[in-house]
């Protein structure tokens, strides 16, 4: 019985040393120069890359059993010294600090707001200067959304010139509108002043819909038109622009769609965020 | 006399440039063989200078997308974004701007549209929106509308809640409950009924759905309870369709 103890023992003793863990046990702080160099380096490894602690204290372990594997394997402790640079070679990572960029805010200039100056026509009341204030987002380089509002006063129709009688009152003359278009730049280009100068220019077309009041009423009123401009710098535009505005009125007994063309020139500045 | 207060004003055109100056630009370094200068944000706009490969440009403004840059020797030209896109930093991560994506779509803070089509009671209407998102379902809205009809005109405007369902979607639904004011101005030619102003509470849903970059439409309905001085409350209903975008 004890003979066969023995046997196991010792077999049981054989095949452990063998086996990493146990072998960190008994010979590791025994051992020859080659380990502690091992040891030293994977500590040099863990203290220059923080991130590769994600194993913790398992991953280190890990390396250790590593680099035991080889002289186990080759069942000699003398092969310690040489054998872990031979078997595992490791790659040394460079201790370069990142430069760290600030990235700065690149400026838009999507947002164009100006005014214009100009006439309309206002069907049946003549025509008459018309003043407003425009603004427009570019979404991309052929469409953009635009939003208007002007003014004008009307004058009188030809039956009140002659009979002498006043259909609307001066406050009622007032035509003031806004709309909201949608806009699509059909020929972009440049305009050439001479041979060393070009300026970018578009031709575009415009429709939307907005809400006029005219003659004590408001109206629903769609408009469309097209309009050409210039850019003398990347932040300045000038305008000309053709619009229709066209609503149903009633103003003047019968019901029918007043169509009111306005014509004008404007300024305009591009900013953004 | 004048010219004293007017000699004290000639510094502040300095004063107000100083800051652009000391502004910082971003330096990209190009990473394809080479990057292409065109003289406008256009297509269409010829390439008149190019850097090559390992130079860098000065990054100014955009506009839509395109980037204005000015080389290392001063020149300067608009380069389009899928260009800029092969353009690193100097730390050699790659350039990126972000134009707006679906992840974008799904969770952000603000948006806001315009309503190009609307019918609030048979009267054709115009209006806008916008909100802020306390969560990638729910926003709190304002919006605003004014509607022109045959038989009245007038403005509304309501604050309210939405939830949206499957904001990960490229369609999602959603549905609004409100609280607002409307101020109508009835159209009459033989009584002259007078404007009124009446408070309204209103439940709708409707729909979002993305196009591109930060973009999407935005279709929805209410129903509006107007809660008129007279014996009985008035129902209007609502819809609407438009553009919106998100920040």
């Amino acid at each position: 019985m004890e003979i066969r103890f023995r046997v196991l023992l010792v077999i049981a003793l054989a095949s452990l040393t063998g086996c990493a863990s146990v072998r960190h046990l008994f010979g590791h702080h025994g051992a020859s120069g080659g380990d502690t160099v091992a040891d030293a380096r994977g500590g040099a490894d863990e203290g220059a890359i923080p991130d590769r602690e994600d194993g913790g204290p398992g991953s280190g372990g890990e390396r250790g059993a590593g680099s035991g594997e080889a002289p186990a394997s080759g069942s000699s402790q003398n092969g310690d010294e040489s054998a872990p640079d031979q078997s595992s070679p490791r790659v040394i990572e460079p201790q370069v600090e990142r430069r760290k960029i600030k990235v700065p805010r690149i400026r838009s200039q999507n947002i164009e707001v100006g005014g214009y100056y100009g006439t309309l026509n206002i069907e049946d009341f003549g025509a008459h200067p018309v003043y407003g204030v425009q603004a427009a987002y570019h979404i991309t380089e052929d469409i953009f959304f635009q939003a208007e509002a002007g003014r004008s006063k009307g004058g009188y129709t030809s039956f009140e010139k002659l009979s002498n009688v006043q259909l609307l009152t001066t406050g009622e003359r007032w035509f003031k509108y806004y709309d909201l278009s949608v806009g699509y730049n059909l020929f972009p280009g440049e305009v050439f002043l001479g041979r060393n100068f070009a300026l970018r220019s578009t031709f575009y077309l415009l429709g939307g819909l907005g809400g006029t009041e005219f003659g004590g009423d408001q109206k629903f009123t769609v408009n469309f038109g097209a309009g050409y401009k210039v850019l003398p710098a990347d932040w300045l535009a000038v305008h000309v622009a053709v619009e229709d505005r066209v609503f149903n009125t009633d103003l003047l007994g019968v019901t029918k769609l007043a169509s009111n063309l306005e014509a004008h020139l404007g300024v305009t500045f591009f900013f953004g965020f | 006399m004048l010219a004293r207060p007017l000699l004290l004003l000639l510094p502040l055109p300095l004063a107000l440039s100083g800051p652009a100056h000391a502004r910082e630009r971003l330096q990209v370094f190009v990473n394809a063989p080479y990057l292409e200068l065109h003289t406008g944000p256009g297509r269409g706009y010829p390439v008149f200078n190019v850097v090559e490969r390992g130079g860098s440009v000065d990054v100014l403004k955009r506009f839509t997308d395109w980037y204005k840059v000015r080389t290392e020797r001063g020149i300067e030209g608009w380069v389009a974004q899928r260009d800029m896109l092969q353009t690193v930093l100097a730390d050699g991560t790659p350039f990126t701007f972000n134009l707006g994506d679906r992840a974008g779509f799904t969770s952000h803070r603000f948006e806001a549209g315009v309503f190009l089509y609307g019918d609030y009671g048979g009267a054709s209407e115009l209006g806008g929106y916008g909100s802020f998102s306390l969560t990638s379902s729910l926003a709190v809205e304002l919006s605003v509308g004014e509607f022109l009809g045959k038989a009245s005109n007038g403005t509304l405007g309501d604050i309210g809640l939405e939830h949206v369902f499957l904001p990960e979607k490229r369609f999602s639904p959603f549905v609004t409950l409100g609280t607002g004011i409307v101020y109508t101005q009835p159209k009459a030619t033989l009584v002259q009924p007078s404007d009124r102003t009446d408070q309204s509470a209103y439940a709708g849903a409707g729909f979002r759905f993305y196009l591109t970059r930060r973009f999407f439409v935005r279709g929805e309905y209410r129903n509006h309870i107007v809660f008129t001085k007279s014996n009985q409350n008035e129902q209007v209903d609502e819809w609407k369709f438009g553009f919106a975008f998100f920040l």
